[in-house]
């Protein structure tokens, strides 16, 4: 045993320094660079998403494009005086974890705000937390009603945490809009929904079901498949015995494609319709077919310059994993902390005491980002009410309809 | 009446997949005793090497020719299996082979977390699901109101041809006796001349290469793959394997039916639907367990030290 | 073996003299060879060390004090003198490597610990080479197996020694938890920092085990029993008052204790019982949706407000009804199969709980809202002042739970050591013996599931009131597996070491945050590593120790088991 060890530290060492040609990565102005004035110190804007596990995907993504604002920021000099630097935490998609992180980030007087978290039952824990401090939070995913205008958010809406907003749409808007949109304009009388038993894809279908049921629709299934399943081929037998016109799916792409595939190819030939966790790329690429239909909250990105430059900027940067279904959100989210930090500091110094300020400072700030127009209201909800129905045509999501949901 | 014949379609299916995982459950339980809870993820891995196998290796003049491309994303799925599951035994279980017994079992949790988040990690961008080319068998076999996908249909053949070729070159060959010996009394065996380490590498490369096997086939029916899949469908396999009595290539084949069939009948005609088709399987288990432990056609469990 | 020691030995004294000397010339030299792209490296170990020659802090500091201790130890008369010296030397080869391989990582290739753009920096090469060097001296001056001292002491002097050591030993927690610092932003480099600390502990104290030290204390702290647990419970209570005494660090360890009685718990039904759990989470998620559910939060189907004490004895209670109908099947169910049948329980509540069985677990939304503990009129996640001491929030919750896992500790001691307890025992090493040796198995082992649910569903209890938010997420398959990677990290059936089990699984991941991404590879290659070299533990049970020498590592004597575990764990 020790002869093995060792030798075999003997190896690597050995190794390393014949392999290591002696080279660094020196570079001569160092990492801080650019033009601007950074002489008061480092700023930072947390990010507490999931990095590990099933979730890591879009956790990446929330991450990555969080440091691509604040990189843009500290190219532009947005906030006077100060670098920003973003320092994200793993919550592991796990509510107890997310609190440790929240408590990390809060302990440290550099952090202006948070971007996060991915998971509504995550940002139950975090809230309170970042609240005691009043640090902003700005949640890129989060689609629960209850963490703006709590628990009785339908009848007595009461601002829950005043340090909480959110640049995504809530449940309640999208899924009426889409079941405007698909018993209304679409037609769809008999409509079967599956859930995956998680917060987003439930809250999603509760709403829609609601909706579709005033305008006249039937609800004539209502399944749930796993979050890990793969075979939906029972589920569909289920709901094709109910002979639906239209599938609505809350969830998100990884199970909703191939349940749109396997659904088409077992002969049941009917759109399947989903929210904005299924509008991606690769939901297309994973089987999903023409004529599904997705919602998404804002204008088109074709349609929008500044969600063009976001996907431009992204595709530069070069990440290695792609910004996924909340990269956008979480640009957007990222820019109003920073946006009200540059406000709230109008180029003087950053203290603790100035959280206060910052958190109005987000509250009134105002500006276009890669989702549409971000601005919030009285309980911190994003009032973007524009949501754009897209269907997939030719192999491409292809917008149908965009308009503002009015009830 | 048509919905529940198309959902024994589904069942049977589903079941002819997890038979092919099962059987490799089963075959390293009844040579060492060992849950190889990794097992799910040896499937896994098989998948994501038949897809870089397609990716990299198959030209791309023959991608299409699906006569061709198949057999050559089989064997790269059924290669990179085997070489994990060699590596797995060799540095993970062999150390192992005379400590007490929840070590292995442990060791095998990790080895199933490690190599899950290895493919995560380094496959590129296996943080989410990948698409798998699906497009080797197109179309789908109507038998009146039953409608199976020309996929599905290849599942169940392989399926049932190389579980019968198991049984066969278990019975048959002369390595299948040392298996079946070492299986009985591993002691014995070793006095009869058989070489145990043989025997047992032996044991993991047939399941892993059935699993790499299944790994290639999950992909082109499902067209699309994760990093997870292998926790779950291992998982059932384990079950079917459990609830056919480990140690029977019989009993895991028709204890995968079982489960294929209990998912989708569950899922259709009991209270909670899908929601709770799950739960029935683990039901089914417990019950199986609790009344007839040694499984529907396991032996009655040995004295074991 | 043998034969590098062989060749070792005519020259390993001054061998062991170079290497400690070469180890304090490592501390002096620079390490880096020019500013990294994230910041200097910490400890001046840039080349800007001229500034201030004899200013060594951090691992410099920790390097050159292994050095010193490597010839002190080569000249002083001490026992054992190639174990002490050649743990010096892993100690001192981890803490230069590490560091070597965190400023190559970072500063892009060998060029930053070696030479380039005219400026060398050669202290991470030399303090490698001088760690091989000692533990090659090390190994040649003989290694016996860690010396037992004889010495006895009077009661008074004794508690003071023990006393001090305890003292030592928060000192040490603290010094631990905040080692590196806090990472983010402003500190690249905590992650390397604190595992190079880790290194230089590690290494310090198996030396200290070398020389015998830590056996003496221990089998001192077994004699003066009630002494050793009064004076570490006061420790542990003391911990906020240290530099480690942060809202963060509170919180974590507040955690800790929350998982480390769940793993108590679990210990009696692995560890005692032997009876393998793979859902036993699933018995903290019942303790902490009954608990939601009392606790008045506005999500709770039943509108009751109990107050926390009764409340956390009712979920105690229905976890336990829970964990003897789980326990039922051991009847008819053993070994492996029993496991399968847990993991299946297990699966079952999540599921369940997912679908909102009965409309108690809220489903995917969770149980928001958990009001926090308010006992005696203060609200326990707000800030304590003790006289001119301001402590901070997430104290109190740090205070009940050390009191709880105390409270644990001594009923799976209790248990330990009483009738039913030796019964699990026995019914561990043969079943079917126990059985004929009168011990009622059945009721045993129902017992044992029963017990261990009831402490996790208490555990689950506070979790509910300290994280505010009760979903099935925070239950999951995986959650048992850290559970029972803690209770076997630690040890089975010891009761230390299901906490240090569970202390471990979760600061390693809090201090190495930058490798987030890797947090699971890690673990799973840990799992597979810790079965390989040191399936008994950290901290082994005596018993268990015996018996896994004895019968299980293919009938290699005792000592050669502990010399071959050693090397393992510092490997």
């Amino acid at each position: 045993m020790r002869k093995h060890s060792v030798k075999s530290a003997a190896i690597v060492v050995g190794v390393l320094l014949v392999a290591g040609a002696c080279g660094t990565n020196k570079t001569e102005s160092g990492a801080s660079g650019g033009a601007c004035d950074t002489s008061k110190g480092t700023l930072i804007v947390g990010v507490i998403a999931p990095q590990s596990g099933g979730l890591s995907a879009l956790g990446l993504g929330i991450k990555n494009s969080a440091q691509l604002a604040v990189d843009e920021a500290n190219e532009k000099c947005t906030v006077k005086g100060y670098k920003l630097a973003v320092d994200t935490q793993d919550d592991e998609a796990n509510p107890a974890k997310g609190a440790q992180a929240a408590t990390k980030l809060s302990s440290d007087p550099n952090v202006v705000g948070v971007v996060g978290t991915l998971n509504s039952s995550v940002a139950q824990t975090v809230q309170p937390i970042l609240s005691q401090k009043k640090i902003v939070q700005v949640s890129p995913a989060n689609t629960n009603p209850t963490l703006t205008r709590g628990e009785a958010f339908a009848t007595a809406p009461k601002r829950a945490f005043d340090t909480y907003f959110r640049v995504c749409a809530t449940d309640e808007l999208q899924g009426p809009f889409a079941a405007n949109y698909l018993v209304g304009k679409a037609g769809k009388k008999k409509i079967a929904i599956i859930t995956d038993g998680k917060t987003y894809g439930e809250g999603l279908a509760a709403e829609f079901a609601k909706q579709a049921t005033a305008k006249g629709a039937q609800i004539v299934a209502q399944e749930k498949v796993g979050e890990k399943d793969t075979d939906f081929a029972g589920v569909i037998a289920k709901i094709a015995g109910s002979t639906p016109d239209a599938l609505y799916y809350g969830g998100e792409y990884p199970q909703a494609a191939p349940l749109s595939k396997q659904m088409k190819s077992s002969g049941l030939n009917i759109p399947l319709m989903g929210g904005d966790g299924i509008y991606d790329d690769k939901y297309i690429s994973l089987g999903g077919g023409d004529g599904d239909l997705a919602t998404s909250v804002g204008a088109p990105t074709d349609k929008l310059d500044s969600a063009k430059a976001f996907v431009d900027a992204y595709a530069k940067k070069g990440y290695k994993d792609a910004y996924g279904a909340y990269g956008a959100f979480s640009y957007d989210a990222a820019n109003s902390i920073i946006g009200g930090l540059a406000t709230a500091l109008n180029g003087g110094d950053w203290a603790e005491s100035k959280r206060e300020d910052l958190l109005k400072a987000v509250g009134a700030y105002s500006g276009s980002g890669a989702t549409g127009s971000i601005k919030f209201d009285e309980f911190g909800d994003s009032t973007n009410k524009v949501l754009t129905v897209y269907q997939v045509t030719g192999g491409k999501w292809n917008s149908a309809e965009t308009g503002e949901f009015t009830g | 009446m048509s919905t529940l014949l198309q959902q024994l379609a589904n069942g049977v299916v589903q079941g002819a997949l997890i038979a092919l995982i099962a059987l490799g459950y089963t075959m390293v339980y009844g040579i060492i005793q060992l849950i190889n809870f990794a097992h799910g993820e040896v499937f896994m891995v098989g998948a994501y090497g038949g897809l870089a196998t397609y990716t990299w290796l198959v030209p791309e003049a023959v991608k299409d020719v699906w006569y061709v491309s198949l057999p050559l994303v089989l064997l790269g799925g059924v290669a990179i299996s085997v070489v994990v599951a060699l590596l797995m035994e060799r540095f993970a279980y062999r150390p192992l082979r005379n400590a007490p017994r929840l070590a292995p079992l442990i060791t095998a949790l990790g080895v199933s977390v490690f190599l899950q988040e290895f493919v995560r990690n380094f496959y590129p961008n296996a943080t989410a699901a990948l698409p798998f080319p699906g497009a080797f068998v197109q179309g789908q076999l109507s038998l009146g109101p039953i409608k199976i996908s020309w996929t599905g249909v290849l599942l169940i053949f392989v399926s049932i041809i190389l579980s019968l070729l198991l049984q066969t070159y278990i019975n048959r060959s002369r390595m299948g006796r040392a298996m079946r010996a070492t299986a009985q009394d591993p002691d014995t065996a070793k006095l009869m001349g058989v070489n145990p380490d043989r025997v047992i590498v032996l044991t993991f490369v047939l399941g892993a290469a059935l699993a790499g096997v299944a790994g290639v086939l999950f992909g082109t029916y499902y067209t699309n793959i994760n990093t997870d899949m292998g926790f779950q469908t291992g998982i059932f396999a384990f079950t079917a394997a459990v609830l056919g009595g480990v140690g029977s290539i019989r009993g895991a084949v028709v204890g995968a039916f079982i489960i294929g069939l209990v998912k989708t009948l569950a899922g259709q005609y009991m209270p909670g639907g899908t929601s709770y088709d799950y739960v029935w399987i683990f039901v089914v288990l417990i019950l199986v367990l609790v009344f007839r432990p040694q499984g529907l056609f396991g032996e009655p469990e040995r004295v074991r030290a | 073996m043998s034969k590098i020691a062989n060749t070792v030995k005519p020259f390993a004294r001054p061998l062991a003299v170079v290497g400690g000397v070469l180890l304090i010339v490592a501390a002096l030299l620079p390490w880096v060879t020019f500013s990294l792209n994230s910041g200097n490296y910490p400890d001046r170990a840039t080349l800007q060390y001229f500034d201030a020659p004899f200013g060594v802090t951090g691992f410099r500091w920790h390097i050159l004090l292994l050095g010193v201790l490597v010839l002190i130890a080569t000249f002083a008369p001490i026992p054992n003198k190639g174990r002490v010296i050649r743990s010096l030397g892993w100690g001192g080869l981890a803490v230069a490597l590490i560091n070597s391989v965190f400023i190559v990582a970072e500063g892009g290739g060998l060029g930053a610990i070696t030479a380039a753009d005219g400026s060398s920096a050669f202290g991470g090469v030399v303090g490698v080479v001088a760690g091989i060097a000692v533990i090659l001296a090390g190994t040649g001056l003989g290694i016996e197996p860690p010396t037992k001292w004889k010495l006895t002491l009077s009661t008074p002097l004794a508690y003071l020694v023990l006393l001090v050591t305890f003292a030592a030993v928060l000192v040490a927690v603290s010094a631990t938890l905040t080692a590196g610092g806090q990472g983010g932003p402003a500190n690249p480099y905590a992650g390397g920092l604190f595992l190079s600390f880790l290194g230089f502990a590690a290494g310090l104290l198996t030396a200290l085990n070398g020389v015998g030290l830590v056996g003496w204390i221990s089998e001192l702290s077994e004699k003066h029993r009630i002494f050793s647990v009064v004076v570490l419970l006061a420790c542990a209570l003391l911990l906020p008052f240290t530099g480690a005494g942060s809202e963060y660090w509170m919180t974590v360890a507040a955690n800790i204790g929350i998982y480390a009685a769940t793993a108590i718990g679990l210990n009696i039904v692995v560890g005692l019982a032997g009876l393998l759990d793979l859902g036993y989470v699933a018995f903290m998620g019942i303790g902490a949706v009954v608990a939601a559910n009392l606790s008045g939060a506005a999500a709770s189907k039943i509108g009751l407000d109990l107050p926390f004490p009764v409340a956390a004895v009712i979920a105690a209670i229905i976890a336990g009804i829970f964990g003897a109908i789980v326990g039922s099947p051991t009847l008819r169910v053993r070994g492996d199969y029993l496991a399968i049948v847990t993991l299946a329980f297990g699966e079952i509540f999540t599921r369940s709980a997912q679908n909102n069985i009965g409309g108690l677990t809220n489903g995917a939304n969770a149980i928001p809202g958990v009001p926090p503990l308010d006992l005696f009129g203060k609200e326990f996640n707000q800030s304590l002042s003790i006289g001119s001491v301001q402590l901070p929030a997430g104290v109190l919750y740090y205070v009940l739970i050390v009191l709880l896992v105390a409270g644990v500790m001594a009923i799976f001691a209790n248990l330990k050591f009483s009738r039913i307890g030796r019964a699990w025992i026995a019914i561990r090493e043969d079943e079917d013996a126990a059985r004929a040796m009168g011990i009622k198995t059945g009721k045993a082992k129902i017992l044992a599931f029963l017990v261990g649910a009831t402490l996790a569903g208490l555990a689950g209890a506070v979790f509910a009131h300290k994280n505010g938010t009760v979903s099935y997420e925070s239950f999951k398959f995986l959650e048992s597996v850290t559970l029972l990677a803690a209770v076997i990290l630690g040890g089975m059936g010891s009761i230390p070491g299901a906490v240090l089990g569970a202390s471990l699984l979760f600061v390693l991941p809090e201090k190495l945050r930058e490798f987030s991404d890797y947090r699971l590879m890690i673990f799973g290659l840990a799992l597979v590593l810790i079965m390989r070299f040191r399936p008994q533990g950290l901290v082994p049970d005596r018993h268990r120790r015996a018996e896994l020498a004895d019968e299980d590592v293919g009938g290699v004597p005792v000592d050669e088991v502990h010399e071959h575990d050693t090397k393992g764990a510092k490997a």
